[in-house]
């Protein structure tokens, strides 16, 4: 068949000034990766840290107060700050979302020296706004995190 | 470290506050521009409060 054409000549070899090109720009890619990884983790474990890192100033602000006003009310309102020794599938899924406060959560655990009182609602929603300062972080890290690999403004 | 103080807040008081500190944090990751996050963070605030409320209504009748 006159149509046929062997396949080693359909495919185009890449020129050697193009192929150099595409190798620093995936070095560059996983720079900035790695980049994003790291400031991911210190947006994790300090609140605001990761919005600093990026010169993202009113951000960071905002990421840490937020987070510290949660974590002395949550602290404050007797709330119950789960261990990792969780009975069940809520107290292990309680512990993540604490824990998503960074080390804020060993700030919550040093603020609470009387301990979790759940008996009454003031403690029910400390425990609600903890969760909250924790899920609230993790969601300030990913943002920091999109940012640094320039997918978001 | 010294403990917290201990707080006593109202269900309405807890409301308001959480409402306030998650539309500002939302508002701050969400928007550029004073004028935009503004605008979001009022907004924001406001549906927390009247959907909070509105659900404490609805749920009203189930109480007694």
């Amino acid at each position: 068949m006159p149509d046929e054409v062997p396949i080693a000549e359909t495919i185009d070899p890449v020129p050697v000034a193009q192929s150099s090109s595409y190798t620093a720009e995936a070095r560059e890619r996983h720079r900035r990766d790695a980049l994003a990884l790291t400031i991911a983790a210190a947006a994790w474990f300090l609140p605001g840290l990761g919005h600093a890192l990026l010169k993202m100033w009113g951000r960071a602000l905002v990421c840490f107060s937020t987070v510290a006003l949660l974590v002395i009310l949550g602290a404050g309102m007797r709330g119950n700050i789960f261990s990792r020794n969780g009975e069940d599938a809520f107290a292990k899924l309680g512990y993540v979302a604490d824990l998503g406060a960074g080390s804020f959560y060993f700030v919550a655990r040093a603020l609470e020296a009387n301990g979790p009182d759940v008996s009454h609602a003031n403690g029910d929603y400390g425990t609600r706004l903890l969760a909250t300062a924790g899920v609230l972080n993790m969601l300030a890290a990913l943002h920091a995190y999109e940012v640094a690999r320039a997918r978001k403004a | 470290m010294m403990p917290t103080p201990e707080f006593r807040l109202s269900h309405f008081q807890a409301m308001v506050i959480f409402a306030l500190l998650i539309s500002v944090a939302f508002g701050f990751l969400s928007r550029r521009g004073a004028y935009q996050r503004a605008r979001y963070i009022l907004w924001s605030f406001v549906f927390f409060l009247i959907i909070g409320i509105g659900i404490g209504w609805a749920m009203y009748p189930f109480s007694h």
